[in-house]
């Protein structure tokens, strides 16, 4: 019937009945796993700014194939629109306008104090974990309640007379919301004329 | 274009790094290797450096003509701005919505402006279009809300708008989406973009430029001011 809740019952269908995560992980989750770990810690380690934003794009751009993985299509575009492209976009624009030292050094020296909070952090959400359900587990609370998900997913359709789930909760269910973050956005240009002293974008 | 300009420069340091280096400090010969926190400026800092991209002459051409980029660009933006448009009017139906599709659509400028310069992309995509792209998607996304109030009913009243024909929920979705959320967004990423661009302008009324020799709080009605003409002159 519908295209989102079509989408999101095969996500479920085709994972196996619950068995240790490591039985789960496939290839290419693996690997993109793999890849945006080490494009994370390269974009914090690099010393060289420039070096920096461009492994973040590329971080980015991982995250957004993990998310389309994730059987998540509409966050992935976004990541992808907005993390990989625009964003890398403006950095890039900000580095050109700015003084950009360059280092002999490839990597940033540890900051121990910085790596053992980070360490920490890391720690308390690994303890996490255990807790949280494997990834298309039916059991999963998100998926498994019928006052919430399941509600959205019969429903829309009836209420929106859209496909799109994900669109109709924030067109529709929660249009106010959306209302509030347009304006968010909008203010934010307005914002930015106001800190760089100017009346024209252009 | 320059930041992928810029990249390309990158490669002649590079190659300059280590025939400066010997000159400069002979006395330590390791210290390349090992970094420049002892020493005040790093050996290639000494030297003036051209085209690099903290260079003088660098800032101020912030452009160069691409063989390679500029075709790509034109064969890519066509189908890069449709894609967006279709991910903007088709998020009903499929993954995206405005937002998307309006992040999109902007990245089509970006990389527009990257080939063939920022000033030319400003002089075509005048002031007017990107601040009516975003006012008058917040005030499309405001009047469908405030319409079904106006008829009795509640904010984004839907099935109240006076739609002819087609079904007003999902057109009025379709609305909120393409003439609200997506121009909103487009209008202002490009807005920042531009903004960027211009930078703290030692031209026009930031106060990146002039900082150091006038006094801070006292200028400021000035370099509005400065703005303002600006953006009456040539603009």
């Amino acid at each position: 019937m519908t295209g989102a809740v079509a989408l999101a019952t095969g996500s479920v269908a085709s994972v196996a009945p619950l068995s240790p995560i490591v039985a789960q992980v496939t290839a290419i989750e693996a690997s993109l796993l793999a890849f945006v770990v080490l494009t994370a810690l390269a974009t914090a380690f690099a010393r060289d700014v420039l070096a920096a934003v461009i492994v973040f794009g590329a971080y980015s751009l991982g995250m957004a194939a993990l998310y389309t993985f994730y059987r998540a299509p509409d966050v992935a575009l976004t990541e992808a629109a907005i993390s990989a492209g625009v964003t890398t976009v403006l950095l890039l624009l900000t580095l050109a306008k700015t003084t950009r030292i360059d280092h002999d050094a490839v990597f940033e020296s540890v900051n121990l104090p910085a790596a053992g909070a980070a360490g920490f952090l890391f720690a308390g959400l690994l303890l996490t974990m255990g807790d949280i359900p494997a990834i298309g587990s039916p059991d999963a609370p998100v998926w498994s309640n019928p006052e919430v998900t399941q509600w959205y997913l019969t429903e829309t359709y009836a209420q929106t007379h859209v496909e799109n789930t994900v669109m109709a909760v924030l067109a529709a269910f929660r249009g106010f919301d959306t209302f509030g973050e347009a304006v968010v956005v909008f203010a934010g240009g307005i914002a930015a004329l106001i800190v760089l002293h100017r009346e024209v974008f252009a | 274009m320059s930041d992928r300009v810029d990249d390309t420069d990158m490669t002649d340091t590079a190659i300059d790094d280590p025939s400066e280096a010997p000159a400069d400090d002979r006395d330590d010969p390791t210290e390349d290797d090992v970094g420049d926190a002892e020493s005040g400026l790093p050996s290639h800092r000494a030297v003036p450096r051209t085209g690099r991209l903290d260079s003088e002459d660098r800032q101020g051409v912030p452009y160069t003509e691409s063989q390679v980029i500029m075709p790509t660009v034109k064969v890519v933006a066509p189908f890069a701005f449709t894609f967006g448009l279709f991910i903007t009017f088709h998020g009903s139906g499929s993954p995206g919505g405005g937002f998307q599709g309006g992040a999109i659509v902007a990245a089509v400028v970006f990389m527009i402006a990257f080939a063939f310069g920022i000033e030319a992309t400003r002089d075509w995509l005048a002031n007017t279009v990107v601040v009516a792209l975003a006012v008058g998607g917040a005030l499309a996304f405001a009047g469908i809300g405030l319409v079904p109030v106006a008829l009795g009913g509640a904010f984004l009243q839907y099935d109240l708008l006076p739609i002819p024909i087609l079904d007003p929920v999902k057109y009025g979705m379709e609305g909120v989406e393409v003439i609200g959320i997506a121009p909103i967004v487009a209008g202002v990423l490009m807005g920042l973009f531009f903004l960027l661009a211009n930078g703290f302008g030692s031209e026009g009324g930031g106060f990146g430029g002039g900082a150091p020799d006038e006094g801070g709080s006292i200028d400021e009605t000035g370099s509005l001011e400065e703005g303002a003409a600006d953006a009456g002159g040539d603009r």
